[in-house]
């Protein structure tokens, strides 16, 4: 009806999260994700079908083997994403190539998540960019899943002090980080508090005196974890109440996706297991 | 300078560590708690205890190596990394990670990060040494270990692209690390200052005749070549202790000597002795600060150390206690 | 000391060749040439510095085959324009001409009561005693060279070589220095400089000359065939004349 007015109006008009307006004419057909929490979002939206391509760390799910990777964060390969004629490229908003891709006049959509409700936010935009109408859908399937982990746990597991690290630094999640929401969801008590931000680096004398009753790491930090000085009289690691996480769980874990109801459920079921082989 | 002059110094300084070591026990991730006797003894005997140590006794390895390389190189900006020792370290602690494999209790695990930052060090001033074909000339090992440095630098940045999880733990060894100092670290670091400044003493006359010329000290009848290839084994070794416990903490060897160097009076013996201790104390001092201002958050001590060494060097040469000739 | 077919090595540069100089004992020997004949690079020959093939003997004792300390303790070397690395150097004076008692000392280098002494009569000698406590790098030109003229003293070798000992010192100063020659040569010590002041260089009991390399003459320095010899040298730029007991030169 407009059309015939000449003048083009954009079928769908989104804004990223660094408050840009992105108009498309209409819903892109050639995808391409250079983060894999986005990656993830997409393909939970069904959408998977149209990407062309995703970054090196992209690993879910397993049918994007075949795509062309296309670098990691700092150090994206330009020349193959214009290669690949994409309609729009989803990045992080820290991401450097976010310029160069709008000289070169390809649509760009830059978003920030960080906690739940940013990815709420992600999928719902998503949504509206992509032309599906599966967001609610899958951030109630999140809710569902997180409420099933919640229930996992009896009222003994519920409000255990539980320290998470991150890396070995030590740096740890807090409350206001989307891991520190999983816990306090599953109504665990996280030894750090939320004044001290997201990721905060911490003296480890803190959590000896903090004296969790589980702490969670990556697999690969525990031997060295257990040998800092005066970590072994700390309840968690007495009683060996220690979550190690596989790669791929780490990476369900770490990404703030659809796959955090799949996060919470790890937590809730390692939980499980250490106060059963503890009683 | 007179002798009982040296020996007041010396007194003082002691007396400031030993009040930085007691302070170590009350500041903690609870910030600046004077109430002494309610730590609990673990935190007390087990973590705060050993880790003031420890930071001194770091500090004091590293400023007695830069100590050693300024007065063998002949150069104020000498630090203890120059001959490729830090980024040596570094490689070895991206091996190790890299290598660990979980739940399997080998040789990697056994060595560990300390072990193999400790190896890196070495083997990158040994890399440094064979590259310039022996101690020849002090231009020559120079470049070496700049060309050393370069290369493992490249070879640790192609690590953390190949595996970008170990980043994190890379970096923060990169920025120095206090926290996690247990006895065990303490008594190795502490066996190993022993002997380092003892060798050192030893080697001194070196130093002091290098301050006349490699000519004249070679007519001199010291067998230079020997002497300066032990003073880099003590200088490697030195750095390789401190390294493999607390990382690569910057600004510790290179500001240490500079500090106290209006204050040794020009002998050699007695400037490296209060490099040592200046080291000690600035390491300390930066490790206390690090844990207590925003408690129970950690800032990197090797920024801690920059802004206090650094500090303390732009007051002094505002002063012109340094660099002024005529 | 004889030296005999020797050859001094600069790296893989050869830059003196089949030199056969007396040194003549307790005598003062000056080595004189142009620019870049090889003078300094004879004496640092000598002191091993650089490389060398052929004969170094002392008293016939091949000295090649002596241990550092003992070649150290026989032979002093002053090194030209003080080649040490200046900015750098927070040596006091004393301590600096105590570095020159380092051949002397055992294993942990602390100066005995021996060695105190020898570095005040040095200082004293050199005039230096009063500035004792400054550091080497706070003094003027003048001062730091007799400061290391000290250090050499200090070693109390019986051979001593000096390369351009007079740089930097001003006329009442190197009248000192003369006085200095005349004592050490009086206790018995022989004396190898090299000097580009000519005059000075004929106040020697003995003249080297280099030239490219070469030995070009060896005499006593009051013969009238050394002195043809040095104006040939000099390429006929240089005119002899004698005034009282002494010679001096004058460019023609």
């Amino acid at each position: 009806m407009c059309g015939f007015l000449g003048i083009s109006i954009a079928a769908v008009e989104v804004i990223d999260d660094r408050g840009k307006t992105i108009s498309l004419a209409s819903p892109p057909q050639r995808l391409i994700s250079l983060l894999p929490s986005l990656t993830e979002s997409i393909c939970a939206l069904g959408k998977c079908n149209h990407l062309v391509g995703v970054d090196r760390f992209s690993n879910w799910p397993l049918s994007l083997q075949n795509l062309p990777k296309l670098g990691g964060m700092s150090d994206s390969n330009l020349e193959a994403i214009v290669q690949l004629k994409p309609d729009l490229v989803m990045v992080d908003k820290s991401s450097p190539i976010i310029s160069r891709l709008e000289d070169l006049r390809i649509p760009v959509m830059a978003f920030e998540i960080k906690t739940m409700a940013d990815e709420e936010r992600t999928l719902k935009k998503l949504d509206l960019a992509l032309g599906s109408k599966e967001a609610g859908r899958v951030w109630n399937q999140i809710q569902a899943e997180i409420t099933r982990a919640n229930k996992q746990l009896d009222g003994s597991q519920k409000n255990m002090r539980v320290y998470f690290e991150v890396n070995a630094a030590p740096y740890a999640a807090g409350r206001s980080s989307f891991i520190g929401e999983l816990l306090t969801r599953l109504e665990l008590n996280n030894i750090i508090p939320e004044s001290l931000g997201p990721f905060p680096k911490i003296n480890p004398e803190f959590v000896v005196q903090a004296k969790p009753q589980i702490i969670m790491l990556s697999e690969t930090g525990v031997t060295d974890m257990k040998k800092r000085p005066g970590w072994a009289d700390i309840p968690a690691v007495r009683e060996n109440r220690i979550c190690t996480f596989k790669k791929e769980q780490s990476d369900v874990i770490v990404r703030p996706g659809p796959r955090m109801g799949e996060a919470a459920l790890i937590l809730s079921q390692c939980i499980a297991e250490k106060s059963l082989s503890s009683k | 300078m007179p002798k009982h002059q040296l020996y007041l110094k010396l007194l003082a300084l002691f007396a400031v560590s030993l009040i930085l070591i007691a302070l170590g026990c009350v500041f903690g991730s609870t910030g600046i708690d004077w109430r002494f006797t309610e730590v609990d003894r673990t935190i007390l005997y087990e973590i705060r205890l050993p880790r003031s140590i420890g930071a001194y006794l770091a500090g004091a390895l590293l400023g007695l190596a830069g100590a050693i390389a300024q007065g063998l190189f002949r150069n104020p900006l000498a630090d203890p990394y120059l001959l490729g020792s830090a980024s040596g370290a570094l490689l070895g602690v991206g091996i190790i990670l890299c290598l660990s494999s979980v739940g399997e209790y080998s040789l990697v695990t056994l060595i560990g990060i300390n072990g193999g930052a400790f190896a890196g060090a070495l083997l990158g001033v040994l890399a440094a040494l064979l590259l310039a074909g022996g101690y020849k000339s002090s231009l020559r090992l120079l470049l070496s270990g700049v060309v050393i440095g370069v290369i493992f630098s490249a070879a640790n940045s192609l690590l953390t692209f190949v595996r970008p999880d170990l980043y994190q733990s890379l970096q923060s060894f990169m920025l120095g690390n206090t926290s996690l100092i247990t006895w065990n670290a303490n008594l190795m670091m502490g066996l190993a200052l022993i002997i380092s400044i003892l060798l050192t003493l030893l080697l001194s006359p070196v130093l002091s005749a290098l301050s006349l010329g490699e000519n004249t000290a070679r007519t001199l009848g010291l067998p230079l070549d020997q002497l300066r290839l032990l003073l880099i084994a003590v200088l490697a070794l030195a750095t390789g202790f401190a390294v493999a416990q607390t990382g690569l903490i910057a600004f510790v060897g290179l500001a240490a000597p500079h500090l106290v160097r209006h204050i040794s009076g020009g002998r050699q013996r007695v400037q490296l002795i209060l490099s040592s201790i200046a080291g000690g104390i600035l390491l300390l001092g930066s490790d206390l600060l690090a844990k207590s201002i925003f408690a129970p958050l950690e800032i990197p001590v090797g920024i801690v150390t920059a802004v206090l060494g650094g500090g303390y060097l732009l007051l002094l040469l505002r002063r012109e206690q340094i660099g002024i000739r005529k | 000391m004889k030296i005999s077919d020797l050859n001094v090595y600069r790296g893989p540069c050869e830059v003196l060749r089949n030199l056969t100089i007396d040194i003549p004992k307790g005598k003062w020997t000056s080595i004189i040439g142009p620019n870049g004949a090889g003078k300094s690079s004879l004496l640092q020959g000598i002191t091993n510095i650089l490389s060398t093939t052929g004969y170094i003997t002392i008293d016939d004792v091949n000295i090649q085959n002596l241990d550092r300390k003992a070649r150290a303790k026989a032979i002093a070397w002053l090194a030209q324009n003080n080649d040490a690395a200046e900015e750098f150097s927070e040596l006091t004076v004393y301590d600096t001409v105590m570095l020159g008692r380092i051949p002397h000392q055992g294993w942990l280098h602390i100066p005995s009561s021996l060695d105190h002494q020898v570095v005040q009569e040095s200082l004293n000698k050199t005039h230096t005693q009063s500035i004792a406590s400054r550091f080497l790098h706070e003094l003027s030109g003048g001062e730091k060279q007799r400061v290391l003229l000290a250090r050499l003293l200090a070693v109390q070798s019986d051979i001593l070589l000096m390369d351009e000992p007079l740089a930097n010192l001003d006329p009442p100063h190197q009248a000192d220095w003369l006085i200095w020659q005349k004592e050490l040569l009086a206790q018995g010590k022989t004396v190898v400089t090299v000097l580009h002041e000519i005059q000075f260089a004929l106040k020697a009991d003995h003249l080297v000359m280099i030239k490219q390399g070469k030995l070009y003459f060896e005499g006593a320095s009051k013969d009238p065939a050394t002195h043809r010899a040095l104006i040939a040298l000099f390429d006929g730029r240089i005119h002899l004349e004698k005034l009282g007991n002494e010679w001096i030169s004058l460019p023609v």
